[in-house]
């Protein structure tokens, strides 16, 4: 992996919370790159930071309660956490991209989807507004929606869910992206109009060269899509691998236990089984590694208990946090 | 030749439609343009002054050469207005969708700089002429003739101490006050005052509540805190004895009673405002729209205020039924407009005469006019707000 096929690339990232009742480690000692149009996956529970992270690479964290404490995010050369609100409203939206979750709240209601889309290529590309309006009906053509001349004069609220993530897309790839960063972009979707928005994602990838950060908890369709997996778990990464050899061979419990309860063909008579317990609260994390109190492996270790595995380089591209990883010990370690 | 596509129903037609399912409303807003008509053409419907006369053989035209900087000012608003509906309705057909927002942006701020210039220049140019010739009495003495009156011949500012004090009859059809004016008279230029005090008193409340509770709901934390605090001592005062007691220090003049009810009454808008915008600041579209680099004007007055501004045009029109209550208020005590300058308040107060006796038709007339207009201004805001949210309705 050289370094110049590297698009963003996120150093020790960690983002508090400073609430009422405490400081919330929302994200720690996040890193990891992405490279040029590929698909990354970032998988986990809800709550485990795997937004928050996504949101710092847009600097949308909301500032107060949230804060950027350490770490760097390369792009493109620069260190987006230095950059001003000004330079950085020039990277969003031109050179990254967002889709949120709910494509039914995503629009605004008072503009035609044509308007909206519009106005993000008027403010990035300098066109004239017939040039943008051509634009904005070609690229409504580009994710499927049929009739665009009529459909870019419609608002939002005659349109289906489907239609109007579809739409999101358009307007995030509008002014062809680098990174697109799609934050669980089927999860309100029902499961046929997800496979499509998958497909438009990765059929838009070839054509525009993008990468995308795809955040999800749905494992099924990072096997399909992601070219790289990052696994987090409580505000940390446990694992990171090719998406293969994640599912051929997880190396942290808590990946094999995730892999374990996804249902399979042919084994249908049995319950599935679980991780046991729940995920802690922000607030109160367990010492040592956060996993342990859940871990079939680690819970009666002294040393899971009390210090914390860094994220460790095992065999080449297949990263990992747990002591009981295969390679992950290093002399000095006890 | 492709086919034409077919522009959805926006959010302001759609609330259009709605007002419109109900009769009150449609009924409530035919009142109040009739209003207007009346306010904007009151120099024609009650002139003491004859649209035409002849006096030694030529002929006059005395209603338009008497006419003051503030009716030409008046006339020119209300063309303006008028040219500026048959625009949008013509756009409507005509103009490309995509343009049409930034066409109707540019018609605004032409109609705005014509009504501004064209009223300073009113002011600068038309000279004020003071023409108390008593046409009638020419007439009358066979000096004139031919003469051509207004459907109320009769002036506001015109004395005749021969007709004081008399009850409604064939003459004077609601009757005179204490010094002899027309009551009709001096009711139709009245309208022009209480619409006057409500739009432009609610216009300068309004955009101060927008700013601010824009600023504060936006940014939130320590900016809102402060501005908050404020807002509360403003709230705590009871805002008609400030009133009264600024008026007091200020010389009587209707502007400034427009601008002290404007300032003394954002606090509703903006806390409606603010309150708006803490809701709509973590709507997934604000999101969407920063992350797509939009600058901050954008996302304020684009993308968030026109989602927001439903409570606040609400609020305007109770606004301006409630600006048209504090004048007529005011000048009832005495604090309003001073005569001879008409006010359906002021008329009010000259219904208990020097002499003690009762005059009901000077509080009946001017009372109804003030309760009608209030009423159908309250309904409309009510019909908008329930054309705005139905469901608030169907709970009812």
């Amino acid at each position: 992996m050289s370094e110049n096929d590297i698009l963003l690339s996120i150093e020790n990232l960690g983002v508090d919370f400073f609430t009422e009742d405490g400081i919330a480690k929302a994200v720690q000692d996040v890193s990891l790159k992405i490279r040029k149009g590929k698909t990354f996956a970032l998988v986990g529970e809800s709550g485990c930071g795997k937004s928050v992270t996504a949101l710092s690479i847009m600097r949308l964290i909301p500032e107060p309660p949230g804060e950027i404490v350490s770490g760097r995010i390369i792009f493109e050369g620069r260190d987006l956490l230095s950059l001003s609100e000004k330079q950085m409203r020039r990277i969003r939206g031109d050179k990254i991209a967002m889709i949120f979750q709910e494509p039914m709240t995503s629009l605004n209601p008072v503009y035609t989807v044509g308007e909206q889309i519009v106005e993000a290529i008027e403010l990035h590309q300098k066109k004239s507004a017939e040039q943008a309006w051509a634009d904005a009906v070609e690229m409504l053509r580009r994710v499927g929606i049929a009739d665009p001349q009529q459909r870019v004069v419609e608002y939002p609220h005659q349109m289906s869910g489907g239609m109007r993530q579809r739409v999101m897309v358009a307007m995030a790839i509008s002014c062809r992206p680098a990174l697109l960063i799609a934050d669980e972009p089927t999860t309100a979707l029902d499961v046929t109009i997800q496979a499509q928005i998958l497909d438009l994602l990765d059929q838009l990838q070839k054509q525009i060269g993008m990468s995308i950060l795809l955040i999800t908890h749905d494992l099924g369709i990072v096997a399909e899509r992601a070219d790289k997996v990052a696994v987090m778990y409580a505000s940390r990464i446990a694992e990171i691998a090719d998406s293969e050899s994640l599912f051929t061979e997880p190396l942290h419990p808590y990946t094999q236990g995730l892999l374990k309860s996804l249902p399979r063909l042919g084994f249908s008579d049995k319950r599935l089984p679980t991780i046991l317990g729940t995920v802690p609260d922000p607030l109160h994390f367990p010492t040592g590694c956060k996993f342990h109190p859940r871990c079939p492996i680690g819970c009666n270790d002294k040393r899971c208990q009390t210090v914390e595995p860094e994220l460790r380089e095992v065999r080449p591209g297949r990263h990992v946090a747990c002591w009981y990883a295969p390679g992950y010990e290093r002399p000095g370690d006890r | 030749m492709q086919k034409k596509p077919d522009w959805g129903a926006s959010y302001g037609e759609l609330v259009w439609r709605e007002f419109f399912k109900s009769k009150l409303n449609a009924i409530c807003l035919i009142f109040i343009v009739f209003l207007f008509v009346v306010a904007v053409l009151a120099p024609f419907l009650a002139n003491d002054k004859p649209f035409v006369i002849r006096i030694d053989g030529r002929l006059h035209f005395p209603i338009f050469t008497n006419l003051s900087a503030s009716d030409y000012s008046v006339f020119l608003a209300a063309i303006v207005g008028l040219t500026q509906l048959l625009l949008i309705r013509r756009n409507r057909r005509k103009i490309e969708p995509s343009i049409r927002s930034d066409v109707l942006w540019r018609q605004i701020t032409i109609s705005i700089s014509v009504i501004l210039i064209g009223t300073i220049s009113a002011f600068i140019f038309v000279p004020r002429r003071l023409d108390a010739t008593d046409y009638k009495a020419m007439i009358a003495s066979g000096k004139a003739s031919g003469g051509i009156f207004a459907p109320v011949p009769y002036g506001y500012g015109r004395t005749d101490l021969k007709s004081r004090e008399q009850p409604p009859g064939r003459e004077h059809w609601l009757g005179t006050d204490d010094v002899g004016s027309d009551v009709l008279c001096r009711l139709i230029h009245g309208s022009r005052i209480s619409l006057s005090v409500g739009f432009v008193a609610v216009g300068i409340s309004s955009v101060i509540g927008i700013i601010i509770g824009a600023i504060l709901g936006y940014f939130g934390g320590g900016v809102d805190f402060a501005g908050m605090r404020i807002v509360e001592i403003m709230m705590a005062v009871p805002t008609f004895f400030l009133i009264i007691t600024i008026v007091a220090f200020f010389p009587r003049s209707l502007l400034n009673i427009m601008v002290i009810i404007g300032i003394t009454s954002w606090t509703e808008d903006a806390r409606f405002i603010r309150a708006e915008f803490f809701r709509l600041r973590r709507q997934d579209f604000v999101r969407a729209a920063v992350s797509l680099g939009l600058p901050l004007r954008s996302i304020l007055f684009r993308h968030m205020l026109p989602n927001g501004i439903a409570p606040v045009l609400v609020n305007a029109t109770f606004g301006i039924a409630g600006a048209i209550f504090i004048e007529s208020a005011l000048s009832f005590l005495g604090f309003g407009v001073a005569p001879p300058t008409p006010s359906w308040g002021q008329m009010l107060s000259l219904g208990v005469s020097t002499t003690g006796r009762f005059l009901w038709w000077l509080t009946l007339f001017p009372g109804l006019a003030i309760f009608f207009t209030v009423l159908t201004y309250n309904l409309v805001g009510e019909g908008l707000r329930d054309a705005i949210d139905p469901r608030l309705r169907k709970a009812e």
